[in-house]
């Protein structure tokens, strides 16, 4: 157990040192990235572009620049933005983490739902008109591109809708802390929570009805039957339950790389001043600090949750509990 | 002027009060005066911060000029303008109740040294002691300037005359701070300020709030009237399509961003009360590297003014109502304007046409052909903005019919302005804005063409074009000197000095802009100033 999670500390510091690395690189690489003239101001005296090249220590070889930003990332955590001067980059990720976490979270809440249901229903009528319905629904959902739906539904209950009965409840775009308003918090966030679940009850009901309609041909469900349980019985308990492997698996690395920042376009198109939006941002301004350090966020959460992801197999499937 | 809209000397008390909601998409950087340069906040700081001199709180032209603000007046030139002797106001407070005094004013012009003020070495580089603070600012001294705290004094000495000084002075960047603020960048934390308000908490990703400054009083309506609305909030992370629908709806009740092209149409047909066009001192313009082939040569240079549709990019830009044909680098309104255009059609440099009709395409092409640089490879770095890009297609598809391999290259629009400035990026052909810091001809052609703008090397390389005349260098150094004491003699030169430069052509002015505002249906008294835009203190919400 010891050595297992040695071994995976070990894989996760030499992910993150790999990918530090490459945004390093693939930043000092970009032509007209030197930050100096930016930080200087425009028109700036060269002495004054010296002397601030030299106290953000641009003047150094590049290793002691990867060395200093990585320093004051980890261990001083004191990293200060290019760009909002002055601004600390961990406190920054940390208080748009929450935005990402309540919008990721129920979008994540609307799409393991109505795609289950989605998915079994599906699987259950299977060959019915129904089943094509879902499943064409699904496709489509699948087919939309996330911030062209966001801009949709802006436009609706934001514009041309927001007079009216149906919509004049919507408030402007932006957060609201749970803290302040709960009933606010989820007026703010319902919307974006349908746009953003929308894709994912796509592929994962579709996934899932393949998932079950093949394990519905599994020996084990035709013991089931044999065995006289009612047929909603071994859908549910003994078909659905084993077909949720791939479902979790996933879902894992979907809410993962959501909640590290992946619902960039949504918090954009929404305004959500979340960890994709701050990523966003920090890549349209070339903010070495703040990329680097959302970057390495989201890479943390993903890491995490492959190690989550397995240990939930072994709970979902007990072959991979046994070891077989 | 219509009846509902008040000078900023005419305080109308029945409308104070109330939250005034503003948005933006992005945060404007350092909180810090004396280091940001971005206009976002140059706009807050104008209603917070205080120098020794301000730009008029007036609406249009009158806000051009700088008015003694923090000093009881404005001082004559002494020594043929080496010297300016300020007398401090008295009774001045910050917003935590201590006095400003001679002490603030003397550490303050020190501090923008030592916290390597954008400006500190082209506006204030030629304070005597300057050159050696930016040397090495943790030894700066400053002894150009003298305070003397019993006589309430300000003595500037400086190396050579600068007739823009008092403009200099006005910038948010010489603001008065008190004379213990942390000789660093203050990042989130605001110093306290002198004007009606003060702010109170400031999150880059989130909100900026600005409250009363308990200890403001009136003393001079020109340079600092009282606020209307009670408080200001800032909110960050608003997109810009979202601004123009928050305003509408009156969630919100201005967007700092430039309302989308898109938009346009909409807010004239059903916003048109809540829309105002505000004049601004900013040009789009190309520039060319006279430094690099084919554009060292001026034949080719004088080609592209001929050949180029200011009417088409003014269309691409949003429309002839916000944006206006520009044939020199110094926009209308700007003493030293040139006024006249000698790249039309039916136009030349002898006999100039009074304003731009119609590219001249046929001489264009005959240009081109003489300079014998036909069928040469160019690349033309744009911006990535909407704008940017839809003009950066027709310069393209110009530049190809006068016969030219034409590569387009839309950069970031973060970096490209700094991008373009350095040499070892080779560029030929760019596409750029400039904005004005103050409304005076030296902060056009002076920073743009001088010798002593160019860098080579260098992201700070204002001079973009490479251009270093002597004899329009002279031209302008004697147009600095003048102006000191001879404004109108002064601003002569300095449209000779533009007129020279036009017979280069090393930049084809395009167009000068306007900016679209749209705001809520509950503000009232729109207030703009040509330098900062909205004037936050003088509108009212009630």
């Amino acid at each position: 157990m010891a050595g297992a999670f040695l071994r995976r500390l070990g894989q996760t510091v030499f992910v993150l040192f790999g990918i530090s690395v490459l945004v390093f690189a693939v930043f000092f690489a970009t032509p007209g990235a030197d930050p100096s003239a930016r930080i200087a101001g425009r028109g700036a005296s060269p002495e004054t572009l010296a002397a601030v090249r030299h106290e953000y220590g641009f003047d150094r070889s590049m290793p002691v620049q990867y060395a200093m930003l990585m320093k004051k990332l980890f261990i001083t955590r004191d990293l200060a933005s290019f760009v909002d001067r002055g601004e600390r980059v961990i406190p920054e990720v940390l208080h748009a983490a929450p935005v990402t976490m309540s919008l990721v979270g129920g979008a994540a809440v609307i799409w393991v739902f109505a795609s289950v249901l989605m998915g079994t229903l599906a699987a259950a009528t299977r060959g019915s008109l129904l089943d094509r319905v879902l499943m064409i629904a699904g496709l489509i959902g699948i087919s939309l591109p996330v911030f062209w739906l966001g801009e949709v539904v802006n436009l609706f209950t934001q514009s041309r809708l927001h007079h009216s009965w149906a919509f004049s409840w919507v408030p402007g775009l932006g957060y609201v802390p749970f803290s302040t308003s709960p009933i606010g918090w989820f007026k703010a966030l319902v919307l974006p929570w349908c746009t953003l679940a929308v894709l994912f009850v796509g592929i994962y009901g579709r996934v899932l009805r393949a998932d079950l309609v093949a394990t519905m041909q599994e020996d084990f469900i035709r013991t089931a039957r044999a065995k006289g349980l009612s047929p909603a019985r071994v859908l549910l308990r003994h078909g659905l339950r084993t077909s949720m492997v791939t479902f979790v698996s996933l879902f894992g690395l979907d809410f993962a790389q959501l909640v590290g920042g992946g619902a960039l376009l949504t918090e954009v198109v929404f305004g959500l001043q979340g960890v994709g939006r701050l990523t966003y941002q920090a890549l349209a301004n070339l903010d070495l600090p703040l990329v680097m350090a959302t970057v390495m966020y989201s890479a943390v959460f993903v890491v995490l949750a492959n190690a989550l992801v397995d240990i939930l197999y072994a709970v979902l499937d007990p072959r991979v509990r046994d070891g077989r | 002027m219509p009846a509902d809209l008040l000078p900023a000397t005419q305080y109308d008390p029945a409308h104070r009060g109330g939250t005034l909601r503003l948005a933006a998409d992005g945060p404007g950087g350092t909180i810090d005066p004396a280091i940001n340069y971005q206009s976002e906040f140059a706009q807050l700081f104008t209603v917070t911060y205080d120098g020794l001199t301000t730009f008029r709180k007036a609406r249009g032209r009158a806000s051009d000029e700088a008015i003694a603000d923090l000093a009881e007046a404005l001082p004559e030139p002494l020594d043929g303008g080496l010297t300016y002797v300020f007398h401090l106001r008295r009774g001045i407070r910050f917003s935590d109740g201590r006095e400003v005094r001679v002490a603030d004013v003397v550490a303050s012009m020190r501090r923008l040294f030592i916290v390597h003020s954008p400006t500190s070495g082209s506006f204030f580089g030629s304070i005597v002691g300057a050159d050696a603070c930016l040397r090495d600012s943790s030894h700066c001294t400053l002894p150009g300037v003298i305070g003397d705290e019993a006589a309430g004094t300000i003595t500037f000495h400086l190396t050579h005359p600068d007739a823009d000084f008092f403009d200099k002075l006005a910038f948010p960047h010489a603001s008065i701070l008190p004379a213990d603020t942390p000789l660093h960048d203050l990042g989130n934390d605001a110093p306290p300020t002198t004007g009606p308000y003060r702010f109170v908490s400031y999150n880059p990703n989130s909100q900026l709030v600005m409250e009363r400054n308990p200890f403001f009083h009136v003393w001079n309506a020109e340079a600092q009237p009282d606020g209307y609305a009670d408080r200001i909030v800032y909110t960050f992370g608003v997109p810009d399509e979202a601004q123009v629908t928050a305003v509408e709806n009156g969630q919100y009740d201005w967007g700092f961003d430039n309302i989308p092209l898109d938009r346009l149409g909409e807010l004239g047909d059903r916003f048109t009360a809540q829309t105002h066009i505000e004049g601004l001192y900013a040009i789009y313009y190309i520039t060319m590297n006279t430094r690099l082939a084919p554009f060292d040569n001026v034949l080719v240079r004088r080609a592209i003014n001929y050949a180029v549709n200011r009417h088409a990019i003014s269309i691409l830009y949003g429309g002839t109502a916000i944006s206006q044909p520009l044939c020199d680098m110094t926009p209308p309104g700007i003493a030293g304007h040139v006024g006249t255009c000698p790249y039309t059609k039916g136009a030349d440099l002898d006999h100039p046409a009074p304003a731009w009709a119609a590219p001249d395409m046929e001489r264009a092409k005959q240009l081109v052909e003489q300079s014998g640089t036909r069928g040469q490879h160019i690349t033309l770095i744009i911006s990535n903005r909407a704008a940017e890009q839809a003009m950066g297609a027709y310069l393209q598809s110009m530049l190809t019919e006068l016969g030219y391999k034409t590569s387009l290259k839309a950069i970031t629009n973060d970096i490209q302005f700094n991008y373009i400035q350095n040499t070892n990026n080779r560029v030929q052909i760019a596409l750029t804005d400039w904005y004005a810091d103050y409304a005076k001809p030296s902060d056009f052609i002076y920073d743009l063409f001088s010798c002593t703008s160019f860098h080579p090397g260098s992201d700070a390389s204002i001079n973009i074009t490479g251009l270093c005349d002597p004899g329009i260098e002279a031209l302008m150094d004697r147009a600095g000197v003048v102006s000191v004491t001879d404004r109108a003699r002064g601003a002569q030169l300095w449209a000779d000095a533009g007129r020279a430069i036009q017979a280069l052509a090393p930049t084809a002015p395009l167009i000068q802009i306007d900016r679209v505002n749209v705001v809520s249906k509950r503000l009232g008294n729109f207030f703009t100033t040509d330098l900062y835009h909205l004037l936050f203190s003088q509108v009212w919400v009630r």
